[in-house]
């Protein structure tokens, strides 16, 4: 999303492919692929994405919340009283504000971008009254709009170079985060977008840190074919070069970066496999009759270069069985997409 | 006549026009009005087999992208001098529909005899709508006329087209209500595609690697195994079946052990696909080669207007 494209780039061009997610994401809204109330205070001109791009967004968004659910229920099944999650390179990522609405989750959400996303986000989230007031008790949270920070019960927004762990880390330990926590690291198109050492690092940084904890990245593959070189070109011509994708160009070499650092075991998937094997039937089922789709052989390609990576550090024991879509044969139930519902307690 | 008196060419304005379009610019909205007129006066005369002679050079989807589509002419040679047989999907998904189709309109009425065009599931109005055409027209035009000329016209193009009595071309496949060319040409065309049945298949459907009939998982039209390929191409004396419709990373694929043979002419497909295009020769003896072709570079598009496709970002 934003974290990435930085320095490098100008500013015009962070923005724009930045807002470029949201923009898709309200499209799915839009269509009811899914819900988020929360979404169009983050864009600025909505847009009708192609049916391609609707179902792609879908399904990211379907699986990383199945996810999320899945992580929770091994923990709180375990005992474990709240769970913390990071969101590296959030962008104007909404789930803490769908996780908020039904009521406080038990969820501490922290979130690191660079200060120019920061700054930006902030200040929509303090001039619009309703995601405001997601944040708690007036009295008892901060907005600072011009450091890009938001520091609230079970919320945290904090400006961060991760190119810079131990600054990050030390930012992360002010805002209260606590590294003995269940804590769910996601990253979003973010380690791919940064040089393979610095995306080592942030890996090494987390595994050492975090004791039990699971680290889930969304991003591109296969970087090789025609398609894939395509793409290599495409997103280099909008500003945002794939820097980090010949390190990782396959599920196997992603599996290899957080084994290789000091991440206990990891497991990858493409988005085909995914789609097909993992997600949800009924909800595809509902979602697949939304709008005309005439795209079969795109839709293969696209998402044979997209994986989801999960890793996991399991000091406590708590996340045995936990993994990427582990046990979902044994019945573990999708969630609603129709709003995000964590069964969790106040 | 007198020998000094110059005959005024009849077609000087068609030929202004065509010349306009290959420069990628758009008709007025009363040309395009004129034009469709003519064009439906001669495709309401074609058959729903509508016969071809050889040779004709054979293309698969176009899909709006103007720039590849003159780059198809320049590889495989400019209507009249070359005959084509278009096998539908001219517009949606690219960024210049109304320019491509309204220049393979404006040849169609220029050499009638030269040049076939063909329907394809795009060529409809409910999923135009979707595909980016219908926003185009608003986008280009300011109001959707040039659409409503454009799709009414579309209920007029021919669905399949038989050169020489050997080999059988359409956007999509067969159908399992369809087994004889007669069949098909008992149909009633004249009609938006609808979502079902045998004329929504001949736009729809696509070969598959097995057996019999399948459903389809782009939820309208059938996939057919070699074994029915096989059938009505000996059913009807044919010997190949070439069709569109499906992307294919080198612009053709033979499949059904010869018995079909798939075409796309759109070169790296939605500025995405990385993929060759590809047009299918038919000589005098009736032998088939192919010409494969590359983007071509996008010109007349400053470099910093030019869109990216969308991605997963």
């Amino acid at each position: 999303m934003s974290a990435l494209r930085s320095l490098n780039t100008s500013d015009l061009s962070v923005q724009r492919t930045n807002d470029d997610a949201q923009v898709s994401k309200l499209s799915c809204v839009n269509k009811g692929y899914f819900r988020d109330d929360y979404i169009r205070y983050f864009v600025r001109r909505a847009s009708r994405r192609s049916p391609l791009i609707n179902r792609g967004y879908f399904s990211r968004v379907l699986a990383l919340r199945q996810l999320l659910q899945d992580f929770h229920a091994h923990l709180t099944s375990k005992g474990a009283e709240t769970i913390q999650v990071l969101s590296l390179g959030a962008g104007f990522d909404t789930s803490f504000f769908n996780l908020q609405a039904p009521g406080p989750s038990g969820v501490r959400w922290f979130e690191v971008d660079f200060k120019e996303v920061t700054r930006r986000k902030a200040a929509i989230i303090a001039a619009s009254e309703p995601l405001r007031k997601l944040l708690g008790p007036q009295d008892r949270h901060r907005i600072h709009p011009d450091e890009g920070r938001i520091v609230a019960e079970a919320y945290s927004l904090l400006p961060g170079d991760l190119r810079d762990t131990k600054a990050c880390q030390a930012t992360l330990e002010a805002a209260g985060f606590d590294p003995a926590c269940p804590t769910y690291v996601l990253a979003e198109c973010v380690l791919v977008y940064m040089e393979p050492e610095d995306s080592a690092s942030v890996v090494r940084w987390l595994g050492q840190w975090l004791r039990t904890a699971a680290f889930v990245v969304y991003e591109q593959i296969r970087p090789h074919d025609a398609f894939g070189k395509q793409m290599i070109s495409n997103l280099e011509a909008r500003g945002c070069p794939l820097k980090g994708i010949s390190a990782t160009k396959d599920t196997a070499s992603h599996i290899r970066r957080f084994t290789d650092n000091g991440w206990e075991r990891a497991d990858a998937k493409d988005m085909s496999t995914i789609y097909r094997v993992h997600l949800d039937a009924s909800e595809k089922r509902r979602t697949e009759s939304l709008e005309i789709f005439d795209e079969f052989e795109e839709w293969h390609m696209i998402q044979d270069h997209y994986c989801i990576v999960v890793a996991v550090n399991d000091g406590s024991g708590k996340l045995k069985d936990f993994g990427l879509f582990r046990g979902q044969q044994k019945g573990v139930t999708a969630p609603s997409v129709q709003g995000v519902s964590l069964p969790i307690a106040g | 006549m007198p020998a000094t008196a110059r005959p005024e060419n009849p077609y000087a304005s068609l030929d202004a026009q065509i010349e306009q379009l290959k420069k990628c610019q758009p008709l007025p909205e009363s040309d395009v009005k004129a034009l469709c007129d003519k064009a439906r006066d001669i495709l309401i005369n074609e058959s729903n087999v509508q016969p071809v002679k050889c040779p004709v050079t054979v293309c698969g989807d176009i899909h709006g992208q103007f720039q590849d589509l003159l780059e198809l002419f320049r590889i495989g040679g400019n209507s009249p001098e070359t005959n084509y047989l278009f096998m539908g999907d001219y517009v949606d998904r690219g960024y210049h529909s109304v320019e491509t189709v309204s220049l393979l309109v404006a040849l169609k009425v220029r050499y009638r005899e030269r040049i076939t065009i063909l329907r394809g599931n795009h060529e409809s109005r409910q999923i135009t709508q979707v595909y980016g055409f219908y926003d185009e027209c608003l986008r280009k035009y300011g109001n959707a006329n040039v659409w409503k000329l454009f799709t009414d016209l579309f209920d007029y193009l021919p669905l399949t087209a038989l050169i020489e009595n050997q080999v059988f071309c359409l956007h999509g496949g067969l159908s399992p209500t369809l087994d004889t060319l007669d069949h098909i040409r008992a149909l009633d065309r004249v009609q938006e595609v609808p979502h079902e049945g045998p004329m929504c298949d001949l736009l729809w459907s696509d070969p598959d690697d097995r057996c019999g009939w399948g459903i389809s998982p782009r939820g309208a039209g059938y996939t057919f195994g070699q074994d029915i390929s096989e059938q009505f191409n000996h059913n009807n004396g044919l010997g190949l079946i070439a069709r569109a419709h499906q992307l294919v990373m080198d612009g053709y694929n033979w499949t059904h052990e010869q018995n079909a043979v798939t075409v796309f002419s759109a070169p790296n497909y939605c500025y995405r696909c990385g993929n060759m295009a590809a047009i299918m020769e038919v000589d005098e003896q009736m032998n088939k080669s192919f010409l494969q072709f590359e983007p071509a570079p996008r010109r007349g598009e400053p470099e910093v207007t030019r869109r990216t496709p969308d991605y997963f970002l």
